[in-house]
Formats: C-alpha cells, sequence, structure tokens
C-alpha cells in the first residue's frame, strides 16, 4: 500500500472529549476531508488512546450525522424554529431548559446566563448517568504519576473497561510489587478483576453496603455478610489494612442500570475517604453540570401542565431515554443532537471535539482547542440561543437541591429489594459500560448469560433473544459466560434501545436508572 | 529481519482499543481482533504474516503475495474475490471470515504508515508492542504474572 504522503494530509491537535481522560490525538484530514486518527506521541497519553477515541472519526463522519433541523423525522426550516422559539420564551415559566453531556463549560455558563436574563426558572440536568453521583469527587484533581506511591487501591467497577488508559498504570503499580494490594468490588467478574489481589464480588446493588462496613459504619441489625455475600472477616481484614496503608486511593467506575441506589453508593465511599484519609478518584464519561433543579420537579411540572416547551441541549436526551418519551407528548421538546432522530424537534448540533472550550477532567480542567471544523450545517450552544435573543453573557453555577442521606433507610431499602429479587427468581438485567461499545459506533451489544442460566433456557452461545422488559423489548445476541452470576444479564447500555430496557426511578427528583427484570425468548 | 507485532500478556486489559484503531482506519474492517480464548483469556489476534503462508497458497486468483524485502503478506483488494480461502486457511484464525466490501480483511501492518501499526500506537495499556527479533529476545514479556501464579487468575 502506498505510503500516506504527510505534505498533502493536515493533522489537527485536539482533545479527546468523550471521558474524564482527556487524551490528545491528532485527526488527519486531506484535500478529500477526514481521513483518520493520527496517535500523537508526545501527546499527554503518549499516543495512546481508547476506542471512544479512535471512534471521533466515526461520530465526526457517521451517515446519520444531522445537517438540518428535523420536526418528527422531517426536514425543518431553521427560519420557523426561531419562530417557535421566540413565541415558547415568551412565557418564559411554561420553558424548562436542561443540558446532557456533549456541552463545554462555557456553554454552561452562556445557558445559564441566558435563561437569567430570559427569566427562565427551571433548569434541570438530563444527564441521567449515574456516574454524574462521582462529580462531587472530580474538584480534588487527581496525578496518574501518584498512583505509583500507593500500597493498597480498591476500585469499584471495571475501569479497564470504562476508561481503558488507567490500566497501564494500574498493572504496572500491581505488579511491580508483591506486596501492592488492588482491591476490586464489582457485580460482574471484570477485566479488572482479573489483576485483582482481591475480588469481593457482590450481589447485585449491594455495593454501598460494602463500602459502609469498610468504613465501620454502624448498620445495626443488618448482616452485611449474609446480604452482600462478603464474609465479615475479609471486610474487617481490607478495611483494616486500607486504613493503615500510608498511601491508596479509592478507584471508582459506574456504569448506568447497575445498581439500585447510585446516591448512596457515592456517600458510602465518600464516608470510605473520611475514615481512610484516602482520595476517591472517578473515571467518568463526563462530568454532568446541576441545575437549579432536579430533572424530577420538571416531569412533575409537566403532568401538572405547567411546563409546555423543554428545550435540551446535549446529546443523549430525550432520545436515548424512551421510557421518557410519554412523559413529553405533552411538552414541544426541542432538542439538540449530533446524529438524526425520528422523534420530536431535532436541532444539528456540534460535538465537543468540533468546539473551542473547556471540559472538566479527572486531571483538572482541560481545554478542547476547537482544531476541527464543525460539520456542515450544525450550530453550537450560543449560535442557538442567539436565534432567541442576541444578549449573552456568563452566568454562575447552578446548585440542584441537595439530597439528605439516611444510610439506614437506605440500606434497608436496598435489602428488601435484594430480598424480592431472590424469592421472584427471575433475570435482572444490568449494565455493564464497555468503552469498544461506545454508541454502538463500532459494534452491536452482546448479552452476557450465566451458562446455568442459559441451560435452563435452552440457549446456546451466539442465539438471539428478545429480551423484554416493562418498558421495552429488543433482539441481542447471547454470549455465554461465568462472569455473570446466575438469575444476571449484563448488557453495555449504549444505544436508545438497550437504555430504554432499564426501569428508572425518581429519587428526591433525581432520575436514578436500575437493575431491570427480564424476560428471555428464543427467536428464530 | 522486519519488525512484527508482539502481544504481553501481563498487560492486555481487554479493551479492544487495538480493535477500534483497525476499525476507524480501514473503514470498518476490522484486521486486528479480539478472540475468545477457551473462555480463559480474551486476546488481540493478528497476522503472524509467517514465512511460508498458507493464506498465500490457497488463494485461488493470487491476490496474497509475500514481499521478499519486507517479509509482510499482502492483500490486494482490486484482485480479491472475496471467496474467504484465506479465511479457512489460516492455522492462527485471524483473517476474519465475514467480508467487508466484497474482500477479506487482512493484516498489512498499515505499511501505509510510517510510525508503525496503528493498534500499537493506539493499544491503552502497552501490551502491544512493534519489536525487532533482536528486540524481542531482550525483553521480558509475560513473565511477571507467570512467575507470580497469577497468570492462572485470568480464569473467570
Amino acid at each position: 500500500m502506498k505510503m500516506i504522503e504527510q505534505s498533502f494530509c493536515t493533522v489537527k491537535k485536539t482533545l479527546c472529549p468523550f471521558c474524564s481522560f482527556g487524551c490528545e490525538f491528532g485527526i488527519i484530514f486531506d484535500d478529500f476531508g477526514l481521513k483518520g486518527i493520527e496517535y500523537i506521541h508526545d501527546g499527554s497519553s503518549e499516543g495512546r488512546l481508547c476506542p471512544r477515541g479512535s471512534a471521533a472519526v466515526l461520530y465526526l463522519d457517521h451517515p446519520r450525522r444531522l445537517s438540518m433541523p428535523l420536526k418528527n423525522g422531517k426536514v425543518y426550516d431553521w427560519q420557523k424554529i426561531t419562530k417557535e422559539l421566540k413565541k415558547a420564551f415568551e412565557h418564559p415559566k411554561k420553558v424548562a431548559v436542561t443540558f446532557d453531556r456533549n456541552i463545554t463549560i462555557e456553554e454552561y455558563q452562556s445557558i445559564v446566563s441566558f435563561c437569567e436574563k430570559a427569566g427562565v426558572e427551571n433548569i434541570a440536568s438530563t444527564y441521567f448517568e449515574p456516574e454524574a453521583f462521582l462529580k462531587q469527587f472530580l474538584s480534588k484533581p487527581f496525578s496518574i504519576d501518584s498512583i505509583g506511591n500507593a500500597n493498597m487501591i480498591i476500585v469499584l467497577g471495571d475501569p479497564f473497561n470504562q476508561s481503558p488508559m488507567i490500566s497501564q498504570s494500574l498493572i504496572n503499580w500491581k505488579l511491580s510489587n508483591r506486596n501492592h494490594r488492588l482491591v476490586v468490588i464489582d457485580s460482574i467478574n471484570s477485566h479488572t478483576a482479573v489483576y485483582a489481589s482481591d475480588f469481593l464480588r457482590v450481589k447485585v446493588g449491594t455495593e454501598p453496603l460494602v463500602f459502609c462496613a469498610l468504613a465501620r459504619e454502624g448498620l445495626n441489625g443488618i448482616d452485611i455478610p449474609a446480604v452482600t455475600g462478603i464474609s465479615a472477616s475479609v471486610i474487617k481484614d481490607i478495611s483494616q489494612n486500607f486504613k493503615n496503608a500510608a498511601h491508596g486511593f479509592i478507584i471508582a467506575v459506574l456504569p448506568f442500570g447497575h445498581t439500585y441506589d447510585a446516591l448512596f453508593l457515592a456517600e458510602s465511599m465518600a464516608r470510605l475517604s473520611t475514615f481512610s484519609g484516602k482520595q476517591v478518584v472517578p473515571f467518568v464519561e463526563f462530568s454532568g453540570f446541576e441545575g437549579n433543579q432536579h430533572f424530577g420537579s420538571v416531569v412533575d411540572l409537566v403532568k401538572k401542565k405547567k411546563i409546555k416547551h423543554i428545550i435540551n441541549f446535549g446529546e443523549l436526551f430525550p432520545y436515548y431515554y424512551p421510557q421518557f418519551h410519554k412523559n413529553l407528548k405533552a411538552v414541544d421538546m426541542v432538542s439538540t443532537s449530533p446524529l438524526k432522530f425520528n422523534t420530536f424537534t431535532t436541532l444539528p448540533g456540534a460535538l465537543n471535539l468540533e468546539k473551542s472550550g473547556t471540559i472538566f477532567t479527572t486531571f483538572g480542567k482541560k481545554h478542547i482547542p476547537g482544531t476541527i471544523t464543525p460539520a456542515s450545517g450544525v450550530r453550537t450552544v450560543d449560535e442557538i440561543l442567539t436565534l432567541v435573543s442576541e444578549v449573552r453573557g456568563t452566568g454562575k453555577s447552578l446548585k440542584a437541591p441537595e439530597m439528605k442521606i439516611d444510610t439506614m433507610e437506605r440500606a434497608r431499602k436496598l435489602i428488601e429489594r435484594s430480598i424480592q429479587a431472590k424469592k421472584k427468581r427471575s433475570l435482572t438485567l444490568i449494565g455493564e459500560k464497555i468503552a469498544y461499545n461506545f454508541l454502538g459506533l463500532f459494534e452491536k451489544e452482546r448479552m452476557k448469560m450465566n451458562p446455568m442460566d442459559a441451560h435452563e433456557l435452552g440457549l446456546l452461545e451466539n442465539d438471539v433473544v428478545s429480551v423484554t422488559s416493562k418498558d421495552g423489548e429488543v433482539d441481542i445476541v447471547v454470549k455465554l459466560t461465568t462472569d455473570v452470576a446466575q438469575g444476571i444479564v449484563a448488557v453495555p447500555p449504549e444505544t436508545p434501545d438497550i437504555k430504554g430496557l432499564f426501569d428508572f426511578e425518581i429519587d428526591s427528583g433525581v432520575v436514578n436508572f436500575i437493575p431491570t427484570e427480564v424476560e428471555l425468548c428464543r427467536k428464530g | 529481519m522486519q519488525k512484527r507485532i508482539v502481544l504481553d500478556l501481563d498487560l492486555c486489559c481487554g479493551c479492544r482499543s487495538c480493535e477500534a484503531a483497525c476499525k476507524a482506519a480501514f473503514k470498518g474492517e476490522a484486521r486486528i481482533r479480539h478472540g475468545d480464548v477457551t473462555g480463559e483469556a480474551y486476546l488481540p489476534l493478528a497476522c503472524k504474516h509467517c514465512k511460508e503462508p498458507l493464506c498465500l497458497a490457497s488463494c485461488p486468483v493470487e491476490a496474497i503475495r509475500k514481499d521478499e524485502e519486507t517479509g509482510l503478506v499482502i492483500r490486494s483488494s482490486q484482485v480479491c474475490i472475496g471467496c474467504q480461502s484465506c479465511a479457512f486457511a489460516c492455522p492462527f484464525g485471524v483473517i476474519d471470515a465475514p467480508l467487508i466490501r466484497h474482500v477479506s480483511q487482512k493484516c498489512s501492518l498499515c505499511n501505509d504508515r510510517k510510525d508503525g501499526p496503528r493498534c500499537v500506537a493506539a493499544c491503552s495499556s502497552g501490551a502491544l508492542q512493534f519489536l525487532s527479533e533482536e528486540e524481542i529476545e531482550k525483553v521480558e514479556i509475560g513473565m511477571r504474572m507467570v512467575s507470580k501464579d497469577a497468570f492462572f487468575r485470568r480464569k473467570a
């Protein structure tokens, strides 16, 4: 094959905005447009790039990339959109402005300022990924080199799949000294768990109880070993050693639909952090922004018909959460999206990759240089806001009402759920974050299932099954593995169809997607 | 001796960054891919560029040739008729049988890129390395876990 002649190509350096690692990479352009990714050896990640970063080239140039506004799937006019938006903002109290991910800090501040000036009272986050609860831990920046000083690290979840760029440091640290102790807590046997000195395979959703026990929180009357599946002696040993360790970290990743009470889980990690004096280091796809209220309050106002219009800035809402669509029938829903969807009014939005702005990362704030020209027809948040009002400004960060945690009450609720799930003997669907499945850009999701469950249902590897939950139905290929316990099926929730299977609860106004009962039926 | 892709089992975290880099570069064609080794390990598999390649011997239209200078086994997408003979002949199973744009998927060690294969550059854990035969002999690859009896923890 002919070598790419660099003189005909331009490599534009940029920052990967698809997770909180913030890797640098280059995008190669030639006269015909986008050519590929360049891995920059002198960049922050030494050229290394996880599947999300490599997906950038597929995402920027996606066949479903939106370049014109759509209304219910049909091409719509910017002038008509402008007219409708202006009319909606004549009654700002009947408008809710929301945002999920794929917006920069500057854009968030711009939205807040716009709402203040326009008189919009209902501002909420629609970023429903449970990792949003880990945002509080991002305020303390972390240096990857400090892993080398640790004696003991406790990991929640599977960072090798959620944020693979951490893997090299973590594996090198683990293998460099026989005394380095890596404790992994998860309900699935993951790639990270393979390297663990101690793998605490907890029962689904009981992670907060393990963290509370490690922090020696008094949970009177609760039999932690029976509920979580982890023996008291193991918990005592880890708790003591972690407190005594000179240096250590709690590394946390939290997939969608993986646990019943993400808020309680974040709180329990904070308590372990206080107890042990060790920092919690979260790895997330995006650090969510806060509104002045939780989305649950907006849903209530929609039900009372007090809100007529919702304008969402971002990437996911409402398309990736079909469970909400029935609640949105009564409102005029306008949302920005990089991809085409055939419902609601969709405005072509730029990807963070195509913007100049700042994002939160695990290592502090980082700047996206804005070297990539936005795709044809897309508009930035500022450009869309300018359609309604020319007045621009920078607003201060908002704070949603704080949620109070009653540890005992939450612990008891978790136990009740655990007992109920055991009695029903049905299959529970949980989410498992896999970087390679990022938004389904590389391949379709497969469902992990225990071979014993498959045997009972007469299923074989690679069979296609119809998965039915209360909210949705989807056909998916089965992958048999003992990585998941009996009674559990796991799937990477990356596409609207799969996310649509999960139940959600509105807990003190906050939307929380939880492990869900499903039924399987073999196709064909 | 030309450089070859070497996998350090100690470091592979199974994230499939290599496969993603390959797919992104070759428009959906995964020339390196992950294989499930009897349920015990999940590893990237790439073309070994064999000295006596069976894929070359099996190709009915001579779409695969061995470059004498570099030792690379290269498939011409213009000549390939997509019969999948190479996929069935490969003793390592690294040529994926499903066809992309009517041709088989065959690794060329990214000979269009001067800095070496993209999968190696992208590898998030540094498990994939691009080394010459002399370099391979000098580095310890896959030794640490085995020496600690921990390799067997790869089992579920």
